[in-house]
């Protein structure tokens, strides 16, 4: 079996960020990992080195995989030796994502993210913060 | 299980993509095998309403 070749004429990307992947030929695997802590807070104060992702257990808990059992006979025909595409453009690759251009044998890819919002409330109200909330929603 | 691909053919003209992200894959290619992951968590806990703490830190 021949492998297929990968043909881009034209190849516009904007932002590559967050341990993602952007390769142009062929490779034998590409697991990229990426951990987020995305902090919204009602005013503007962020200290560079705060967070810590072993606080949260969603960093470390094992992911539920896809298990295989079954054998597969697979036979791959190409009929054809290329891919082609004119043009691609893309705006953005972030957290994980992977962008190929070429072939592989395995594609792993995992992305973690905990959000954390920080609101500061009405010092002056005696109702309860969860009771704040709503009368902001 | 006996499985069988004919790849015939393949031309595209033009590709506009906004976002590949949170584990997602564009491929211009093959592969043998794929396996994305992704985890997203915004429980009621992470809602901090008071006086500013800062998130701990490593």
């Amino acid at each position: 079996m021949f492998k297929r070749t990968s043909i881009v004429n034209k190849i516009h990307v904007t932002d590559v960020s967050l341990n993602s992947v952007f390769e142009i030929g062929d490779s034998w695997s590409i697991k990229p990992r990426a951990n987020a802590l995305a902090v919204q807070r009602e005013f503007e104060r962020f200290y560079g080195d705060e967070g810590d992702f072993d606080a949260y257990p969603i960093f470390t808990m094992p992911l539920p995989k896809a298990l295989i059992n079954e054998h597969i006979n697979f036979t791959r025909v190409n009929d054809s030796s290329s891919i082609y595409v004119n043009k691609i453009d893309i705006t953005s690759v972030s957290a994980s994502g992977v962008l190929l251009i070429g072939s592989t044998k395995v594609i792993d890819a995992e992305s973690r993210v905990k959000h954390i919002r920080q609101l500061q409330g009405d010092p002056n109200s005696d109702i309860g913060p969860s009771n704040n909330v709503n009368a902001k929603a | 299980m006996n499985f069988t691909v004919v790849n015939k053919q393949v031309c595209v003209d033009n590709v506009r993509i906004i976002g590949v992200t949170s584990s997602s894959v564009f491929l211009v290619g093959d592969t043998d095998s794929i396996s994305l992951s992704s985890v997203f968590d915004t429980p009621p806990e992470s809602l901090i309403i008071g006086p500013f703490v800062p998130l701990s830190r490593s």
